[in-house]
């Protein structure tokens, strides 16, 4: 069965972007939220295998989402994503239950796929 | 001579002979026992308030108190026509006798401004003048002086029906009427005097006092007549109680002549005081001193900014009419320099002094004007390089989001795009074409918001081509029509031209979104040594500077070369954005 993918991101570009981007190389993404308090609603409704979470949202920052998602266990994979320099944040991954960083211009199915 | 001299002199000369009169009148009178005495006090009394009060009306025209005053020393000596022997004379006398009672309320009351402070002291007023006229002329149509112990009286000319009981009933009721009239200008005199502040309780020292003791005597007098006291011994408080009532005038001037000694002594050593340097507050202190008003303040005009500071540079607002404080200011060769605020009262007494004092000081005052011009200055400086500091954070701040947002965006889908165009090329090559033009798209608004960006931080074309270049470019960008006039073509420093044309570019942003203008238009010109830069538009108006941080930037901007923003922005009326920059 295809791994399920909640893309969360304020940028419809890139959300248009990662999701043709992702399904090509097979995965299944069943959502996409905007911001992180609808991020968090959509994890709790749609139960995805991973969430795709840019670290700068408008309302709550991504880190402030992954550390609610991972507070009672039994919280998706975690994989945060940023235009910024994987250098900045990159070091922020194992935190909070974060699994990696993928900076946004470098993603991909197999860079996803590495980190699960 | 002035009119108002000649009418002056004319009352005194009516004052004399009214005064002669009198005295003819009481030395000839039956009904005065001792009518020496009784013709001194009269004349004492009468020949002073005139005097006194035709003095300080000549003195000072806009002050009523003068006039009040010799109003009161005429209605005393026409009261003492009641001693006449001759009917017609007796009876005039006897219906006016007490109309002195209501002027000299109204004196009180008025002194020492001249004015009547509230509609409760123009009612006690107008009471009383009531009283002391139409309330008394029924108790004469039924007064007969036969019955009322006064044999030797002549006969009352408008006597219509002798009733001895009704006539001691209205006398009852006039005299309470009376007393209780007295009785509350009495509170509003004390109200006024716990009021007071110390320089002002100076000048109502001796009139008040003087005031009150007579208005107290009146009551005691009053209170004693509707008892029905001997009269006799009426006689003897009514005598009493003119002691205090013929020096209320001698007090007044005496507090006039006090003040102009201590002040002629006081301009003098501030004349001596002023030839040395003085340190800062000693100005404001010698003034307070000379002018004998602790509460004395300075103030200093900035005429570039057209506003007053203090000493220490801190924006002013000058107390309004009605506040208790007066405002005078000091002017030197031609220019306002400074303003002294006092006391309104010590104003109303010697407004003259203040401005000669003013005058007196002018020098040094324009020392200290310099010196707060400097400090305002700043004080400025310190409040805009804060603001700058802050705006240039922000500006960062602004720049780093755009950028993310931005161009930034375009190029991480871009990559994106190209990958997946990469992945597809084979197999799909239609998608692949079509992935290829959306990078490119998104790769052409990339550039234009750098682009955008770029002459948001510094515009390459004013560098390169000059202001009016710069400006022209503006004009046609903006979406609104604008009409450029004539921009001088020369260069000039390189911070005026960018803070011209960062006026012009913040304020047609500014038509361009909250004006609802149809048109706009851009000004700039020399005028007198400075960059005058306009910026017009027929739009809503009603733009506030205090709102957005896009205006209060610019002026801060300006600030830094000496500029000016000024905006104005009626409801309804367009907005006019100005900025004055000095350019020598």
């Amino acid at each position: 069965m295809a791994t399920s993918v909640l893309i969360v991101d304020d940028h419809p570009s890139f959300r248009a972007s990662a999701r043709m981007l992702l399904e090509c190389e097979g995965f299944d993404v069943i959502g996409e939220a905007e911001d992180g308090m609808s991020g968090l609603e959509a994890v709790a409704r749609l139960q995805p295998d991973v969430v795709l979470l840019d670290v700068q949202l408008p309302d709550i920052n991504g880190f402030e989402v992954a550390a609610r998602l991972t507070e009672n266990g039994n919280s998706p994979a975690i994989v945060l994503t940023s235009s910024r320099d994987v250098e900045d944040l990159g070091f922020l991954a194992g935190r909070d239950g974060v699994r990696g960083f993928i900076p946004k211009s470098e993603l991909s199915g197999s860079a996803l796929e590495a980190l699960l | 001579m002035t009119s108002l001299r000649r009418a002056l002199w004319a009352l005194a000369g009516a004052g004399v002979l009214l005064g002669l009169a009198d005295l003819a009148l009481i030395l000839n009178s039956d009904l005065v026992d001792t009518p020496g005495a009784w013709a001194a006090g009269a004349l004492v009394a009468g020949w002073g308030f005139i005097g006194v009060g035709l003095y300080a009306w000549g003195r000072r025209p806009d002050n009523r108190v003068g006039m009040l005053m010799a109003a009161t020393g005429f209605a005393w000596l026409i009261a003492a026509a009641g001693f006449s022997d001759l009917p017609v004379v007796f009876t005039f006398g006897q219906l006016f006798g007490a109309f002195f009672f209501a002027v000299v309320m109204h004196m009180l009351l008025a002194f020492p401004s001249g004015r009547l402070q509230s509609l409760a002291e123009r009612r006690l007023v107008a009471g009383a003048y009531l009283l002391t006229t139409a309330g008394v002329l029924p108790l004469w149509l039924f007064a007969d002086p036969a019955q009322l112990d006064c044999a030797d009286c002549p006969e009352n000319v408008i006597l219509v029906d002798a009733n001895e009981s009704l006539v001691s009933t209205l006398a009852t009721i006039l005299n309470t009427v009376g007393a209780l009239l007295i009785g509350a200008v009495l509170v509003v005199l004390v109200q006024r005097w716990r009021r007071a502040s110390p320089a002002q309780r100076r000048f109502l020292v001796p009139v008040y006092s003087a005031g009150v003791a007579v208005l107290l005597l009146l009551i005691v007098l009053v209170a004693l007549q509707v008892g029905g006291l001997n009269p006799k011994a009426l006689d003897v408080i009514w005598v009493i109680s003119m002691v205090p009532f013929a020096l209320v005038p001698y007090l007044f001037l005496a507090t006039l002549v006090r003040a102009r000694m201590i002040q002629s002594g006081a301009v003098g050593e501030l004349m001596a005081r002023l030839g040395e340097t003085p340190q800062r507050g000693e100005l404001r202190d010698a003034l307070a001193h000379a002018l004998s008003d602790p509460s004395l303040e300075l103030v200093y005009w900035l005429p570039q900014d057209e506003r007053f500071v203090d000493a220490k540079g801190h924006v002013v607002t000058l107390p309004g009419q009605g506040s208790g404080r007066a405002v005078t200011r000091v002017e030197r060769d031609g220019g306002c320099v400074a303003a002294i605020v006092h006391d309104a009262l010590v104003h109303d007494q010697q407004g003259g002094d203040v401005d000669a004092i003013g005058a007196a000081a002018s020098l040094a005052l324009e020392n200290e004007r310099l010196e707060a011009e400097l400090r305002s200055k700043v004080e400025e400086l310190r409040a805009s390089r804060q603001r700058m500091l802050s705006i240039g954070l922000e500006e960062r701040r602004r720049l780093e989001r755009d950028l993310h947002d931005g161009a930034q965006q375009r190029l991480v889908s871009m990559a994106l795009n190209m990958r997946l165009a990469r992945g597809r090329l084979r197999d799909d090559p239609a998608a692949a074409e079509a992935m290829l033009d959306g990078a490119g798209d998104e790769l052409e608004s990339a550039l234009e918001e750098l682009r955008e960006l770029a002459r948001g931080i510094h515009p390459a074309v004013l560098t390169d081509r000059g202001l009016d270049t710069a400006l022209e470019t503006l004009a046609r960008r903006a979406p609104v029509p604008v009409e450029l006039g004539r921009v001088p073509s020369e260069r000039l420093p390189e911070a005026v031209e960018l803070a011209a044309y960062f006026v012009v570019a913040e304020a047609l942003t500014n038509v361009a979104k909250y004006a609802s203008a149809s048109h706009a238009k851009v000004d700039v010109q020399r005028v007198n040594g400075r960059f005058v830069v306009q910026v017009a538009d027929d739009g809503v108006g009603g733009a506030d500077p205090a709102a957005g941080t896009g205006l209060r930037g610019l002026a801060d901007r300006l600030a830094v070369i000496e500029g000016r923003l000024e905006i104005d922005s009626q409801p309804g009326n367009g907005t006019t954005i100005t900025a004055k920059i000095p350019c020598e």
